[in-house]
């Protein structure tokens, strides 16, 4: 048996990433050698921690041995533990994609470590954190790593993409800091089970006032209209796999940070319309930009925030199915979309442009990442058989359940927008002749590797949908049932309070 | 006198706050978008320590003599958030500054309306 404690997610990767300049001293290699080990432990750890997990046991850890509400507190639910053990198993793959890099000096690949370890470190901080202000640190966190990672090469356009990140998160930051500050005057705590307890002695205006901070600066981390104008510039001007961890991570933890302000904190009802609303216009004002652009990786930014979209209208159904179809798009954009963009990551280098209208025959030129980027494309649009489709269905009976016809057009309609522009690149992939032969530059093996991993992923949970839906039942069983939540972090204190 | 004090320290938090916003949305000088990101910032920690003051307090520490006042000690929390916010807004900066140079370097100039590889 091995130590598994949630602790550990992250005390390795920070410590790691603070002494990985060292191990670069001793011995140049082990610094893609070392995180890939913090990797695949964090990988293993979650392994064994979900076996356990149910939802009426919650493991929670005092940090520091401070019982809460005095310290903070990490809750490994079945819902954040999976959200948990999602990022750190996508942590490993695009570590295990990107651990040789073949153009890329020690000196920049050392800070690509770094930053990635940082990044995984803040987004399952985020995820696990039971403290309102420690999340804000962990956002920080993610936040001024992403900023780096995204001007991490010199040659693009990535410091300009960067600074916009950076005016739009510092915003974002700021209205989170100033919700903090309103939310701690009116309920003097910052233990999150301790704030949803107090939550109805504060006054509605209030109340609402610090909702609507919290919203739009969790907004942007999620992807959310308008605020997501930094996505597109972020996506393309980062490395490949960056954009890949934007897309798995990053935007994943946003989503769950404004999740579980919403259901556990407020319970205000105007919240689930407003989350509907949002997701509505992000989706369809994002799917007809995607429509639009001719470079493949903004048009894959702009699909990610389409799925987002779709992931907010899901969880603002607020019933059982909701939010089983919201966790299980959440697990399918992940997958699928870090797919995506791993694939695409060796298309657009081995064009000048970077544009769609230059992978004419590259089905030819690249066989294996061509029909990898065709599976994606086949799931995340949400044919059978593969999980892409899973999820959609999903969400269209829970809509039906809620009577929402609208939504259900609007979702089918949408669909069909993704499948004509996932379906434009396809075509040009296959059924164009290749206009004139440059040297590819083939994909290494541990590459390889990882994205054949990931579409045998989304073939084996397409095929067989049992593999993940119990973890995904426990994990929405989990989040509706707040009351659990904070029996378990503060025990009797619910009875003492009303 | 301490009516006075009280909405002072609170106006100064505000009109920083405010002064901080305007130069992020108006000024087209990215050293002074990052100035005006740092004096937002300074507003909200004044805020913060602001909200847990009592005038004529004391330090939060129990000593023999602290527990007859027990009810006029100074909030500690917010000072011990606000250590970590000043910590956190420094590493923003520095990043931002960091990213001016870049920009700077590939551009020539630090006027935002000047660089516009991407669409703004």
């Amino acid at each position: 048996m091995v130590i598994a404690d949630p602790i550990y997610y992250i005390v390795l990767p920070l410590l790691t990433a603070f002494l990985l300049p060292l191990f670069g001293k001793l011995y140049k290699p082990l610094i893609g050698i070392i995180p890939g080990f913090v990797f695949l432990f964090l990988a293993y750890m979650s392994v064994i921690l979900m076996i356990d997990i149910r939802p009426d046991n919650p493991i929670i850890t005092k940090i520091a041995g401070w019982t809460p509400p005095f310290g903070i507190n990490l809750v490994f639910s079945s819902f954040s533990g999976f959200i948990a053990s999602l990022i750190s198993i996508m942590g490993f793959l695009i570590w295990a994609y990107s651990y040789k890099f073949k153009k890329v000096g020690f000196d920049d690949s050392l800070k690509y470590f770094i930053l990635l370890l940082l990044v995984v470190t803040g987004s399952i901080g985020i995820v696990l954190t039971g403290d309102i202000f420690n999340l804000f640190v962990f956002l920080e966190i993610t936040g001024i790593s992403a900023y780096a990672l995204t001007a991490l090469y010199r040659g693009r356009d990535g410091a300009e993409a960067a600074f916009k990140f950076l005016l739009i998160g510092a915003f974002a930051s700021s209205m989170i800091l100033l919700a903090i500050i309103l939310l701690y005057t009116q309920v003097g705590t910052l233990n999150m089970a301790e704030i949803s307890v107090r939550m109805h002695e504060v006054d509605l205006k209030i109340k609402v006032l610090i909702f609507i901070l919290f919203f739009v600066g969790f907004g942007i981390e999620a992807e959310m209209f308008p605020l997501n104008g930094w996505v597109p510039d972020a996506y393309s001007q980062a490395p490949g796999p960056i954009a890949a961890v934007f897309a798995g991570m990053v935007a994943k933890a946003g989503i769950y940070a404004l999740v579980r302000i919403i259901y556990l904190m407020f319970d205000l009802e105007g919240a689930f319309h407003l989350l509907l609303i949002m997701g509505v216009i992000t989706m369809i004002i994002a799917e007809v930009v995607a429509l639009r652009q001719e470079a493949l990786r903004r048009m894959l930014a702009y699909s990610s925030i389409g799925q987002m979209g779709l992931i907010m209208i899901a969880f603002s159904f607020n019933t059982e199915q909701g939010v089983f179809a919201a966790i299980f798009l959440m697990f399918n954009h992940a997958i699928i979309k870090s797919l995506l963009f791993l694939t695409t990551s060796f298309l657009v280098y081995n064009t000048k442009t970077k544009l769609i209208s230059d992978l004419d025959g590259f089905g030819k030129k690249m066989p294996l990442v061509s029909l990898l980027f065709g599976l994606g494309a086949f799931a995340i649009v949400g044919l059978p058989p593969f999980s892409g489709f899973w999820s959609k269905l999903y969400v269209l009976i829970a809509a039906a359940n809620q009577h929402m016809e609208v939504i259900i057009a609007l979702i089918l309609s949408v669909s069909v927008v993704e499948i004509i522009y996932y379906f434009k690149v396809i075509s040009r992939l296959y059924f164009r002749k290749a206009s004139e032969e440059i040297p590819i530059q083939k994909p290494s093996l541990n590459s390889s590797i990882v994205m054949i991993v990931l579409g045998l992923i989304i073939i084996s949970v397409g095929v067989y949908p049992d593999l993940i839906t119990g973890l995904i039942e426990n994990a929405t069983t989990s989040l509706l049932n707040k009351d659990l939540y904070i029996e378990k972090i503060l025990p009797g204190l619910a009875e003492i309070i009303n | 006198m301490q009516d006075f004090l009280t909405y002072g320290i609170y106006g100064t938090a505000i009109f920083l706050m405010l002064l901080g916003v305007y130069a992020v949305l108006v000024k087209r000088n990215l050293i002074k978008i990052v100035i005006g990101l740092s004096i937002l910032d300074s507003g909200l920690h004044l805020l913060f320590v602001a909200i847990g003051f009592i005038s004529g307090g004391t330090a939060p520490i129990f000593s023999p003599m602290a527990i007859e006042s027990a009810n006029k000690m100074v909030d500690p929390v917010p000072q011990a958030l606000v250590l970590t916010a000043i910590v956190i807004g420094f590493g923003v900066t520095a990043v931002a500054l960091a990213l001016v140079i870049r920009l700077y370097r590939h551009h020539n100039t630090i006027n935002i309306d000047e660089i516009k590889n991407l669409k703004w």
